[in-house]
């Protein structure tokens, strides 16, 4: 298991040197450049060279991309924002506690209400509280989160005044975004788990525990769940370490500064060194959610777990 | 040859016998009949004049009996505009979905059945794909591909199929090990055969929930990628678009949300309804 | 069973450690006024939101309408001259000026009595190190053209020497803050993050992406201000700003008229509608066929119902004007020609330059945010007989399009504030490339702005503009809309003065009543 975690630590360096160049690339290769984006087309062509040059941007893009990555790896330099001239890291490490915060708040929430309720609905298939879960759920995986996020606040802020319209100061400014982020994810979830256990419950297995005896009760907790969830595990590995990126409608309507909407600003600016250091730190983050959720797999499928162990084995 | 033909037959009406059994799915059906044929006759329904033509004094009305969902803020029929983006948003929900699917199955299929470095190349693929933003690369295709509506299917596509493949490849890891994939290989069954044949339809519940679910996301991420230029151009009416366009009316004329919502909502419910249905009619064990 | 529990419990671990590291990062937590509606007597602190963050408070290199208008908070400038350039300068921290005979010098007397926000006096070298600031700033280095050296003959005169009679310089020079030489020379990144200003206000500290907070500075020389604490928080959507501003934990707030129907009807709201130099505007790509053509230019000006495109795209916040010279501007005259709405003198003046309609005039280009614009626009060409197809590109692709020449033709907006003469940039041939977006090239248009930049009369200057914007409407250059107004919304018991002409007001002003 050690060697399998090593190995697949080892396999990051490939996965974030081609993120850094297909994001790298992306930007250099696309109209507009940081100078003119700055001073506006009303600028002197001059002065918008002159700061072209300041950042480098005169060069050609392969050389701008090796100094970056140079920096990066020996120097653990994330770079020098265009925009604020300020070191990127320092963008993250404002926005990054909001943004963590919000995707363990609303992931949680999203695992367990969706989850349960989609175990329910599965255990309960085709009864009217079956069909009324599913298409709540649709309802909700439906709404467009600018929408929830608006009502939630004329409810909540406007009529009632019980909660904050805007910003991330305490723990009670995350309460309505955590909310509209998680309805989403948990309508989701809920679907998932309850289409992924009814296909473990028809298995050969199943049926086999259930020819011998095996109590209702048993067979949905100890075999059908079990199975059931690695489905239900690797979404919601995804979808977490995709909310970590930032929740863009959630951080913009309650004027929450994250991830989402500090990358967003920063492809629109061009401003290339923070979206890199924000794509990489994500990256890696990303890559190690992966990773335990792969780990995970292996906790709750043992024959996963055996497929590692033998370091992927071949087939033919 | 002909014993084969009704075998077909057989299995058809088989299918649509077990189809017609869940209630739920036939609802879903008859909805997506609807909408299906709304867009193919929203000329008939109302002219497409009707959802480009600007009456200035008629900006903003909620429902009448003139404007049966109101006008929006340009005076446009919103009735219109909401029958014709059928057939923009439909085809973009529907194209996308089935798109991301039949890549992800592909890719997902053959990492979780042959493991190895074939799983582990398309796994580190997908990696670096899911690390980038989605506007990123929707910004490169339209720097490569230049806008329009083929190259806006293929940008929605590309941002959801990492995530279908890595969906795809955890259910197939179940599902390859049953021993019924077993006993096909030692009968020297080829690899695309068992693949097709023998793993994906397995695995199918939980990969039709996530493209059907994934339908109205589509329809909405159309409209997020106006701003890049990446939309329907306007004036033509699209739903996600109209529901963007509203934001700006949220409190002050909600019917401009609510009616493109709706439509947005029963178009995935219909999908998700009918998909429900598929899975339980289409799988092989369920004999009853 | 016992593996799924487990799996909750840690999920929940992680929440439970999260709340603490997030709650607890946040040390001082500067809590709004939420809750409290309406303002009460003895309030003395005002929270103004933001849609957009600061980049940098450096005074010269900073390039967005937030940033000037904190900056304007923080420092003062030598003279305060209101922007519509009409009125005289008002003293700050010089307290008079005289222009030689020539026009090339400018002498500034400063007064004694001016401190920084850490103590130190204001002195002529800070001026001229201010000054200097700018002469080589790319972002703000057009403020002070013509400034050739500036000269310090004793530690309260200071003389700015042009190398040609250059009448807007004034205006210009009225725009640089005055900083501390001494401050930069210590720390050049303390200079834009955490800046020691001249103004009433001084810099208390910073959020990124959240907020910025001022506090009064106690030795202002013009006395302490009204307001003694200022929180800028950024809040990106329009919606949300205008439910934080009725539920009062915002105090004012620049507003987009898309919410004005939110708002109009709140009584403890009011709304300022303030006039700016900003234009909307078609522009037609003159290098190319039926552009080319002065009357099918006119007849598109005619084509187009500017009432109703302020009613739709602005909510009827703007100034229908056709002339791409405000009317609170310098230079404007209501002699000079004003388009209407006509569609039968369109239809006329289309057919007089041999044009059978329907004529399909190609794409209408136009960025995201321009996009409601062009759809208005196309609906109204088309009553005419002139198609286009519309063409929405990101913003950086647009703009390299629109350079380039690269469009048939397109509508946006404009702002080319400072004196009038920077309206030389949408017509001399000098800025094809750049802001001249119509590639209009007319050799005595070039010569008209020479003359006025050289003029310092003000009655002949004002002639020359006269005839400028006369040529500039007759040729129907551009098919100029509307001005919009930049809208500010701010409690009712806030009492905020007049805010000037382009909008960038002065917390100094204000005060609870």
């Amino acid at each position: 298991m050690y060697k399998y975690v090593i190995k697949r630590l080892i396999y990051m360096i490939p996965v974030l040197l081609g993120v850094s160049f297909l994001v790298f690339a992306i930007l250099s290769l696309t109209p507009g450049d940081p100078g003119t984006i700055i001073l506006g087309i009303t600028a002197d062509p001059e002065d918008i060279a002159a700061l072209n040059a300041e950042f480098g941007y005169d060069k050609p893009f392969l050389i701008r991309y090796f100094d970056y990555i140079g920096n990066v790896i020996f120097h653990f330099d994330l770079g020098t924002s265009y925009q604020s001239r300020q070191p990127v890291i320092d963008d993250i490490m404002a926005r990054f506690p909001n943004t963590l915060l919000l995707a363990v708040l609303s992931m949680s929430a999203a695992s367990i209400i969706g989850i349960t309720l989609g175990i329910i609905s599965a255990v309960r298939q085709y009864t009217v509280l079956d069909q009324t879960l599913v298409v709540v759920a649709l309802v909700f995986a439906s709404i467009p989160g600018f929408w929830m996020g608006s009502m939630l606040m004329l409810l909540f802020s406007m009529k009632l005044g019980i909660l904050p319209s805007y910003g991330a100061d305490t723990l009670k400014h995350f309460i309505l975004p955590t909310i509209t982020v998680c309805m989403t994810s948990a309508a989701g979830l809920l679907r998932l788990t309850r289409s992924a256990m009814l296909e473990t419950v028809r298995q050969e297995y199943i049926r086999t525990a259930k020819a011998k005896g095996a109590s209702k009760k048993r067979i949905i907790w100890k075999h059908a769940l079990r199975n059931a969830m690695l489905p239900v595990v690797t979404t919601l590995g995804t979808s977490f370490g995709a909310s970590l990126g930032g929740a863009i409608i959630a951080e913009t309507v309650f004027a929450m500064p994250g991830m989402g909407t500090l990358i967003t600003t920063a492809i629109r600016q061009k401003d290339i060194p923070v979206v890199m250091g924000a794509t990489l730190f994500l990256a890696v983050l990303f890559s190690l959610v992966i990773l335990i959720v792969d780990i995970l797999y292996a906790w709750i499928d043992p024959r996963i777990k055996a497929k590692y162990e033998n370091g992927g084995r071949s087939r033919e | 040859m002909n014993s084969k033909k009704s075998r077909t037959r057989e299995q058809l009406s088989e299918f649509w016998r077990r189809f017609r059994k869940n209630k739920s799915a036939v609802i879903g059906l008859v909805l997506l009949i609807l909408l299906v044929g709304m867009a193919l006759f929203a000329d008939v329904i109302v002219p497409y004049s009707k959802c480009v033509e600007q009456v200035g004094s008629e900006r903003l009305q909620g429902p009448s009996s003139a404007h049966i969902f109101g006008t929006d803020e340009f005076g446009r029929d919103l009735f219109a505009r909401v029958v014709h983006g059928s057939r923009y948003s439909l085809f973009i929900g529907v194209a996308t979905s089935l798109m991301a699917l039949v890549i992800g199955a592909v890719l997902g299929a053959s990492a979780g059945y042959f493991g190895g470095m074939v799983d582990n190349i398309i796994c580190r693929i997908v990696d670096v794909f899911m690390c980038v933003p989605p506007i990123l690369l929707s910004l490169a295709v339209v720097a490569a591909l230049g806008t329009s509506m083929r190259n806006l299917i293929v940008a929605i596509t590309i941002s959801c199929i990492p995530g279908n493949v890595r969906l795809i490849r955890s259910v197939v890891l179940t599902v390859a090990e049953q021993d019924y994939v077993d006993v096909a290989r030692s009968y020297g069954t080829s690899n695309a055969r068992i693949i097709f044949r023998y793993v994906l339809p397995n695995a199918m519940g939980p990969i039709i929930v996530n493209t059907t679910m994934a339908i109205s996301d589509m329809i909405l991420s159309a409209a997020g990628l106006s701003f890049i230029g990446m939309g329907i151009q306007p004036p033509s009416p699209e739903w996600g678009a109209l529901l963007s366009a509203a934001q700006n009316y949220i409190f002050t004329s909600p019917y401009l949300l609510f009616f493109p919502g709706i439509f947005i909502l029963l178009s995935s419910l219909s999908f998700n309804l009918v998909g429900d249905g598929l899975t339980d009619a289409l799988d092989p064990k369920l004999k009853n | 069973m016992k593996r799924m529990t487990a799996f909750f419990l840690a999920a929940a671990l992680v929440v439970s450690m999260a709340g603490c590291g997030g709650s607890g990062s946040k040390g001082e937590v500067q809590t709004g006024a939420a809750g409290e509606a309406g303002a009460q007597s003895g309030k003395d602190s005002i929270t103004i939101a933001t849609d957009v963050d600061i980049d940098t408070l450096h005074p010269s290199d900073f390039s967005t309408t937030i940033e000037h208008t904190i900056l304007t908070q923080l420092y003062d400038p030598l003279m305060y001259m209101n922007p519509d350039g009409a009125h005289e300068p008002e003293p700050r921290i010089a307290e008079s000026y005289t222009v030689s005979d020539d026009g090339k010098d400018y002498t500034f007397k400063l007064r004694s009595d001016v401190t920084f926000h850490d103590g130190s006096a204001v002195t002529a070298d800070d001026v001229k190190f201010s000054l200097e600031l700018y002469m080589n700033s790319e972002y703000q280095g057009s403020q002070v053209a013509g400034l050739e050296s500036v000269e310090v003959p004793d530690a309260s005169t200071v003389i700015c020497h042009l190398d040609n009679p250059y009448s807007p310089f004034l205006l210009g020079v009225c725009q640089v803050p005055i900083a501390s030489k001494a401050y930069y020379e210590k720390s050049e990144s303390d200079f834009s993050s955490q800046p020691v200003g001249s103004g009433p206000y001084k810099y208390t500290g910073r959020e990124k992406g959240s907020k910025i907070t001022l506090e009064a500075y106690d030795g202002y020389y013009r006395g302490e201000a009204a307001i003694k604490n200022v929180t800028y928080e950024v809040i990106p959507d329009q919606s949300t700003t205008a439910i934080a501003l009725k539920t009062g934990e915002v105090d004012f707030a620049m507003a987009e008229s898309s919410t004005m129907a939110q708002i109009q009807g709140d009584e403890a709201l009011t709304v300022e509608e303030v006039g700016t130099s900003g234009f909307s505007y078609i522009s037609m790509n003159l290098e190319k066929e039926p552009f080319n053509d002065v009357r099918v230019r006119q007849a598109i000006n005619h084509a187009v119902n500017r009432e109703n495109i302020a009613a739709v795209c602005y909510d009827n916040e703007a100034e229908i004007n056709s002339n791409i010279c405000s009317k609170e501007r310098f230079g404007y005259s209501d002699d000079q020609f004003q388009y209407t709405y006509d569609p039968e003198k369109a239809k006329e003046l289309l057919a007089e330059a041999g044009v059978t309609t329907p004529l399909n005039l190609g794409t209408i280009l136009v960025a995201e945010k321009y996009s409601n614009l062009a759809t208005v626009i196309q609906s109204d060409l088309a009553a005419v007989g002139l198609e286009v197809t519309i063409e929405v590109k990101e913003f950086n692709a647009y703009i390299d399009d629109l350079t380039s020449g690269n469009y048939d033709i397109t509508a946006l907006e404009m702002t080319l504030d400072g004196d009038t003469q920077q309206l030389e940039m949408a017509f001399c041939s000098d800025y094809i490339g750049t802001a001249n977006n119509a590639r209009y090239s007319d050799p005595d248009m070039d010569d008209l702005f020479a003359q006025a930049k050289a003029e310092t009369d003000t009655d002949k200057r004002e002639a020359i503009f006269d005839q400028i914007f006369t040529k500039a409407q007759d040729e129907a250059i551009y098919a100029v809309i509307c001005n919009p107004m930049t809208l500010y919304v701010h409690h009712t018991d806030l009492d905020c003065q007049e805010i000037p002409f382009e909008g960038i007001y002065s917390i100094y002003n204000f005060s609870w009543k």
